[in-house]
C-alpha cells in the first residue's frame, strides 16, 4: 500500500510554472538553476524534491492547493535554458493545465451556493463560467490550468483540481 | 593577492548564499539566478558545460543559452580557471576542509598524484550518458550550482534538497580518502573549463635566471591550496591561476621572483 501510494506521487505529473514544454522536454531543459523560483513574486514556485521522484529533483513545480500560479509572467523571460518558452508572454496563452470539477463534491453541484471558484478564477467568466442553475463549468479552450480554484475551493479535499497538462 | 582572493571568495559566497536570494525574495530581481546560470540585469551567464549538456538533451540551439556561455568561455581562455579558483563556493569550502585537516593532522587513505584523466573520465561519461538519459547529469553533479540553488532554497523555502548530499560526500572524501579529490581528480565543471586554453592563457611560470633567482625554499609548493608543484613541468590543466603559490614565492633578490604569471609560454617578460 505504502510503495503503491509513493510510486503513485512519484509517477504523477506536476503542475509545471507557465510556459513550460511538455513534461518529457522539460526534463531534458530544465538545468535546475532555481532561476523562476527566485523570480516568483508569490513563491508558488517549489523546488522538488525527492518525494517528487528522483528525476524530478531540483524542477519547478506548483503546488496549487498551497499556492497557485497567479499568472504575472515573470518566470517565462528569465528561463535561461528555454525550458519555460520566453516568448509566452501574455496569461491567455498559458496551458500548464486544466481544471476539473468533481460534480460529486463540488458545493454548487451539490445544491449548495458556491462561486468560489468563479470569483477567483484570473479569467474571469471565461475559463470558469456559471451555468443557468448557477454550477460552474470549465470551458477547457479557455482554462489556462493556473490553479487558482484549486486553491480557494472550500471543499476539503478541493472539488476542483488542476490535471496538470505539460506543454506552454 | 591572497588576500585580494579570500575577499573575491568571500564576496562569491555572499553573493551567491545570500544577497541574490534575499534581493530577490524582496522582489529585486536585477540580479539573479545561481551559479547554473544567472543574469546581472541583460547580461546572462551560464556555465558552459550546463549550456553544452543542455544542447545535448534538447537537441536544438537556444540562443540566449548559447550566447550566454560565452563570458565564462572568454574568461577562461584569458585568465585560466580563475572560477575554481576565486569564485567556486566549493573550492572555498574544500580549501576550507583542507585547512582544518591540515590543523588537526588528519591523514588521508590515499595519495596519488594530481591527474586531470579521472576528470576527462567523468566528463566524458557525463556527455554519453545526458543524451542517452536525457536528464541533465553535469546539472546534478555541479558542486557550485548544487550549493548555490540549495543556498537560494533555503532563503526561500527554509528547506534543503537531498542535493546536497554530493556535498557532503566531497567534503567527506576529501577528508578521509584524497586530499583534494573532488577538485583535482573529478569535478566534470572545471574540467569542462580546463579545456578552454591555448597558448595565450594566463599561467603561472616558472622561469628562474640570472637575475630571478630561485633559492629553492619550495614555499610555492606549500602554498598550493591543491598541493600541485609549481615548479614542475605538468602544472595544467590542474591549476586554478589562484595566485597563492606567486605570492608566496620568497625571491632570493627582492621583487625579482622566479615564479609569476605569464601569458605565453617560456617567452621572457
Amino acid at each position: 500500500m505504502f510503495i503503491r501510494s509513493t510510486w503513485a506521487v512519484m509517477n504523477r505529473q506536476p503542475l509545471r510554472p507557465p510556459g513550460a514544454l511538455p513534461e518529457r522536454e522539460f526534463l531534458a531543459a530544465c538545468i535546475r538553476c532555481g532561476k523562476c523560483a527566485q523570480a516568483c513574486p508569490y513563491r508558488s514556485i517549489r523546488m522538488a524534491g525527492l518525494l517528487d521522484g528522483v528525476a524530478l529533483m531540483g524542477t519547478p513545480v506548483i503546488r496549487a492547493r498551497e499556492t497557485p500560479c497567479f499568472l504575472c509572467m515573470k518566470c517565462p523571460p528569465v528561463c535561461p535554458s528555454g525550458a519555460l518558452k520566453r516568448t509566452v508572454r501574455r496569461k491567455e496563452d498559458v496551458r500548464m493545465g486544466e481544471a476539473l470539477i468533481d460534480k460529486k463534491t463540488c458545493l454548487a453541484w451539490e445544491g449548495t451556493l458556491c462561486r468560489s471558484c468563479y470569483d477567483d478564477c484570473p479569467l474571469q467568466n471565461e475559463a470558469i463560467i456559471m451555468d443557468a442553475e448557477l454550477r460552474p463549468v470549465v470551458d477547457e479552450k479557455k482554462c489556462v490550468g493556473c490553479g487558482i480554484c484549486e486553491n480557494v475551493c472550500p471543499t476539503e479535499p478541493a472539488a476542483v483540481t488542476v490535471r496538470p497538462k505539460g506543454g506552454v | 593577492m591572497k588576500r585580494a582572493r579570500k575577499i573575491v571568495q568571500l564576496v562569491s559566497i555572499l553573493t551567491f548564499f545570500i544577497i541574490i536570494p534575499v534581493l530577490n525574495k524582496n522582489g529585486i530581481v536585477f540580479i539573479s539566478g545561481t551559479l547554473y546560470s544567472f543574469a546581472v540585469g541583460p547580461v546572462w551567464i551560464t556555465d558552459p558545460l550546463i549550456g553544452l549538456q543542455t544542447l545535448l538533451t534538447t537537441l536544438s540551439m537556444d540562443r540566449v543559452l548559447l550566447v550566454s556561455v560565452l563570458i565564462p568561455i572568454v574568461f577562461a581562455l584569458a585568465l585560466g580557471r580563475v572560477f575554481c579558483g576565486w569564485i567556486c563556493p566549493q573550492n572555498s569550502l574544500s580549501e576550507l576542509a583542507d585547512a582544518a585537516a591540515a590543523r588537526l593532522g588528519i591523514n588521508r587513505l590515499f595519495g596519488p598524484k594530481p591527474s586531470a584523466l579521472p576528470r576527462y573520465a567523468v566528463l566524458a561519461a557525463i556527455l554519453i550518458a545526458v543524451p542517452l538519459t536525457g536528464l541533465p547529469l553535469a546539472s546534478l553533479l555541479s558542486a557550485p550550482g548544487i550549493l548555490s540553488a540549495q543556498a537560494a532554497r533555503f532563503v526561500y523555502e527554509g528547506t534543503v534538497g537531498l542535493e546536497l548530499g554530493l556535498i557532503g560526500l566531497i567534503v567527506l572524501g576529501e577528508l578521509a580518502l584524497v586530499r583534494r579529490g573532488w577538485c583535482n581528480f573529478l569535478c566534470p565543471v572545471g574540467g569542462f573549463l580546463g579545456l578552454f586554453r591555448w597558448k595565450g592563457t594566463l599561467r603561472v611560470a616558472f622561469a628562474p635566471d640570472a637575475d630571478h633567482v630561485c633559492g629553492g625554499c619550495r614555499s610555492c609548493a606549500d602554498a598550493c591550496r591543491l598541493g600541485l608543484d609549481p615548479m614542475g613541468a605538468a602544472l595544467y590543466p590542474l591549476c586554478h591561476n589562484c595566485g597563492d603559490c606567486v605570492a608566496a614565492c620568497g625571491a632570493v633578490k627582492l621583487g625579482k621572483k622566479p615564479l609569476m604569471f605569464r601569458r605565453v609560454r617560456g617567452q621572457a617578460e
